[in-house]
């Protein structure tokens, strides 16, 4: 046996397998696809935010010497099943539903919402075509912000809604609400807004659609989070059996939520190729991505905190509204998730949460990496704002409010246990890597020379699992599912419905298969992107590492006891006494005996055998999460702000991170740096804008502005020793803490610097414009 | 429809482009060089960075007619072999990326900076890379790949001197 065999590749920085092809620019990504007779699509938008659509008229473009075909809207829904978000309809949303169609018909509903579609030999003459669509408006006056959406006078987008009503009003009460604040020592009041901001995949959406008319089979290479899901839409939306619709996937450049299902375009172009009878590709330009793919947040929060005198956090009472946009996705779904994240890993004795999600004149609300994450925003800024008051360090506040590691865990006020939490490990981490003490001498000493320096930290906890709960998870993110096979050339095959978007499955799953099974690293093959041959599977909410992994041990545990018991009558001995390493079969002390794992499966292959014996080398694999358990930790900050520019520098910038056991280091610390890249970017640079009209205003990239390698630090990161919950399985999910906690973190930090101008920040979005007037307008004069 | 004649990666290769064709829709399109990502359309992004006469230039400001004559380098061809270039092996050791989609602006946009600079520092890094947008990364990643890359360059270079 090799010395490799004897270490495991699971929790080693093995070198990503995806890399060959990324690296050479042999990967395909959706519009790397060309299909013989291939047509393109380019879609006609509303410059208006909201108007009735008096007429279309595609005839000019269908003259167009190149032009194939142009719909209007009025012709496109004729030729698809009008109905809800197919997303929202498999995750059982039973609130308000929006009925729509794919292109506008009688109204426009946001600036970039697309009224007819034209389908040409190539993009430029499909715009060419668009050019020459002409389209009559009506103007009706723009919703565009939540408070007018939630007056029962503004115009209704959805007519079947009556209102702009997208989740009805709740409130839900935890523990002795009123009792609390009626008996705590302060109650402190706040409003707090995050911004609307976006996914910005460096790949926008796109997909080829190709119908074959004689078979009545539609063909989508998709650019998604899940081929089942996409194939779920396409088939409702276009009125099709699910098994005459196939969805396949290559490699997908980036989406971060963007990209769950399919998208009104995509199957705009898959109606338009069944009409055509030709292949139809639709790729989005970046203004489209920007103004139309969907968008973020827009949450407003207020808030109301009991706290005793010395700095306990007894009880918070939030209303919330969230402003998901037009044609409503999961946006109406997200505050119950916030609702049941708000406490984190405090200790709060009630909790009051109301919620109302209203349809405003602006771009669709999608998921974006941590959809709940202001829960986190707005715990850990009233934390840093009850501190201020009580003149307590950051620090201070946040230990003597977290809750202690007990046995039963604590439980938090929404109802789940803290099981094996390590926040305040996390956070005492974090005191020895930062001397605190040393920087607030040099705060001081700064700003004596006119410098201002500020220090934030943040703590989070995430759902990725989650904590075992009694009752069987089902749907898109209920079980995991994987069917394994030992190929006859010796591969072990995994059949996952992840589709991965960066986040290295290939690499992953494979250190996972083969420390399980027994083969090398480079003996695993991670199948994925076809509907036809993969089970279920969704990318995101941070589960795969948890559930796609423990799936992948388990299955290949499994494999590996069916291809024993097959091997055990092939070579004459019992099944306990065999073992796999390095690809070989052998019995124990006995390495004479050696077979390969591909000759096993040969043998398998050829038969006969008697019916006693068990040739077929697969197995079909289910996981319900084990033991689960919490991914979490805390960021610190340090940042110095101009201010005479209001420009922020990030100058040090620490997680002390737990997600549990790491299956591959540095694919971890990636996962963990891009998402705080992005939450830098949501606090300094990046806004989703809209003009009061609705017009947008940030559909290029001198607009929207993007972090660069000048915006983002060196980012350190501490792995803490985590808390085993699970006799295999302790891998939890790490993608989407970076972005839930780097904001608080980055505002704590510049609320901090900013503290000798007496200014206090209830928002997330602070550019260098807004710093300078929330100088101007802090009240200490200096 | 404007013939065009140009060399890229080495080769002599012709087409035929509409004036106002991109060369990045070109290289795509036209010559099926798809390595070459398209990411903003308007300069922005640089992943269709490819080398032009040895200066990196975003494909996607460019006309394809632009570059009739010229000598163009695409991430096709860094390694022509099909294996990696030195820069491509030490970003791959480095982990510098994740969804791969600007990857080959980075890749073409350190390949100039390194063969202009090819003892940069993180800071000339940093900011010779500023005009690329990734969004997987937070950058960290890709710059050691260009550190590693150029010092393993060094190390070359001394042990050939």
């Amino acid at each position: 046996m090799t010395a490799m065999a004897a270490e495991r590749y699971t929790g080693a920085s093995i070198k990503r397998s995806e890399d060959p092809r990324i690296l050479t620019g042999t990967g395909r990504y959706v519009d790397d696809i060309k299909l013989p007779g291939m047509l393109h699509a380019a879609f006609v938008r509303s410059p208006m935010a909201h108007a009735r659509v008096l007429s279309v008229d595609v005839s000019a473009a269908r003259e167009l010497p190149g032009v194939v075909a142009a719909f209007t809207g009025a012709e496109l829904e004729a030729m698809t099943v009008p109905g809800p978000d197919a997303l929202m309809a498999l995750m059982g949303w039973a609130g308000p539903t929006p009925q729509f169609t794919l292109l506008a018909t009688d109204k426009v509903r946001f600036a970039g919402d697309p009224v007819a579609v034209v389908i040409a030999e190539t993009r430029y003459l499909a715009e060419d075509g668009c050019e020459l669509v002409e389209v009559e408006y009506d103007d009706l006056p723009p919703v565009t912000d939540a408070s007018f959406a939630l007056d029962p006078g503004s115009p209704p987008l959805f007519a079947n809604l009556g209102d702009n009503i997208a989740r009805t009003h709740s409130r839900h009460e935890f523990g002795e609400v009123s009792a609390t604040f009626a008996s705590a020592d302060r109650v402190s009041g706040f409003h707090i807004d995050v911004h609307r901001h976006q996914n910005v995949p460096m790949e926008g959406r796109g997909c080829v659609a190709s119908y074959d008319a004689d078979h009545g089979v539609m063909t989508m290479y998709a650019a998604t989070q899940s081929v089942h899901v996409t194939k779920i839409a396409v088939a409702m939306r276009l009125g099709m059996e699910h098994d005459k619709v196939r969805v396949l996937a290559g490699d997908i450049g980036g989406s971060f939520g963007l990209k769950i299902g399919a998208s009104r375009e995509e199957l705009a172009a898959a109606a338009a190729s069944r009409a055509v009878g030709r292949p139809v590709k639709w790729v989005e330009d970046r203004g489209e991505n920007l103004s139309a793919s969907g968008q973020a947040r827009e949450e407003s929060f207020d808030v109301r905190a009991a706290v005793s005198n010395d700095g306990d956090l007894l009880g918070l009472d939030v209303k919330m509204v969230i402003d998901t946009g037009s044609y409503p996705g999961m946006g109406a779904m997200v505050p119950d998730i916030m609702e049941a994240m708000l406490p984190g890993p405090y200790k709060l004795a009630a909790m009051g949460f109301e919620s109302t999600a209203v349809t405003t004149n602006k771009a669709c609300y999608v998921a974006y990496r941590g959809p709940w994450a202001s829960e986190t925003f707005v715990r850990e800024r009233v934390l840093d704002l009850i501190a201020k008051d009580l003149s307590l360090d950051p620090l201070e506040i946040r230990l003597r409010n977290v809750a202690p590691r007990t046995d039963p865990p604590a439980v938090m006020i929404t109802g789940r246990p803290l099981v094996g939490v390590t926040s305040r490990e996390s956070l005492e981490r974090v005191a020895q890597l930062v001397d605190f003490p040393a920087f607030r001498r040099r705060q001081a000493e700064a700003r004596a020379h006119g410098r201002y320096l500020g220090i934030g930290v943040a703590t989070f906890i995430e759902a990725a699992p989650g904590p075992r709960t009694p009752e069987a998870g089902s749907g898109p993110m209920g079980n995991e599912s994987m069917r394994l096979r030992l190929e006859e050339d010796g591969i072990v095959a995994l059949f996952t419905g992840q589709m991965p978007h960066g986040q290295s499955h290939q690499t992953t799953l494979a250190q996972i298969a083969a420390d399980e099974f027994g083969v090398p690293f480079e003996q695993v093959r991670i199948v994925i992107g076809d509907s036809d041959v993969v089970p279920f599977g969704l990318t995101g909410g941070s589960r795969s590492a948890t559930m796609t992994g423990g799936v992948t041990l388990h299955g290949a545990r499994q494999l590996k006891a069916k291809v024993l018991d097959f091997a055990a009558h092939l070579m004459e001995a019992s099944a306990q006494d065999l073992l796999i390493t390095d690809g070989n079969v052998w019995v124990r002390g006995d390495p004479a005996s050696a077979i390969t794992v591909s000759e096993v499966a040969r043998r398998a292959a050829a038969g006969p055998f008697g019916a006693d014996v068990d040739a077929k080398l697969e197995v079909e694999a289910t996981y319900d999460g084990g033991e689960g358990g919490w991914s979490g930790g805390t960021h610190c900050a340090i940042v110095e702000v101009d201010v005479e520019t209001g420009i922020v520098k990030v100058e040090r910038y620490v997680a002390a991170e737990d997600c549990g056991a790491l299956i591959n280091p540095a694919v971890v610390e990636g996962q963990i740096r891009g998402g705080i890249a992005q939450g830098i970017g949501a606090v300094l640079l990046e806004r989703s804008a809209y003009a009061e009209d609705g017009s947008f205003q940030s559909a290029t990239f001198m607009d929207y502005l993007m972090p660069t390698a000048c915006d983002v630090p060196r980012i350190e990161i501490e792995h803490l020793q985590t808390v085993p919950l699970d006799a295999d399985v302790n891998f939890r999910g790490v993608g989407e803490g970076g972005m839930i906690v780097a904001p608080p973190t980055v505002v704590n930090a510049i609320e901090d610097a900013l503290s000798p101008f007496g200014v206090r920040i209830y928002e997330q979005h602070v550019p260098p414009a807004r710093i300078l007037e929330l100088i101007a307008a802090g009240d200490s004069g200096v | 429809m404007v013939d065009i004649t140009l060399r890229i990666n080495g080769a002599t290769r012709t087409g035929s482009a509409e004036a106002r064709k991109t060369l990045a829709d070109f290289l795509r399109d036209d010559l099926n060089l798809t390595g070459t990502h398209v990411g903003c359309e308007h300069g922005v992004c640089g992943a269709c960075t490819v080398i032009v006469d040895g200066r990196a230039v975003r494909s996607c400001l460019m006309l394809a007619v632009q570059a009739a004559g010229h000598e163009v380098t695409t991430i096709e061809g860094l390694a022509p072999d099909g294996g990696l270039g030195p820069l491509q092996q030490a970003m791959w050791d480095s982990h510098s990326f994740q969804c791969g989609f600007c990857t080959p602006g980075f890749v073409m946009q350190a390949t100039a900076l390194l063969s202009d600079h090819p003892n940069a520092d993180e800071q000339q890094i940093r900011e010779a890379l500023s005009g690329n947008i990734c969004r997987c990364t937070g950058y960290q990643s890709i710059i050691d790949g260009v550190l590693l890359a150029a010092q393993r360059n060094r190390q070359g270079a001394n042990r050939e001197g």
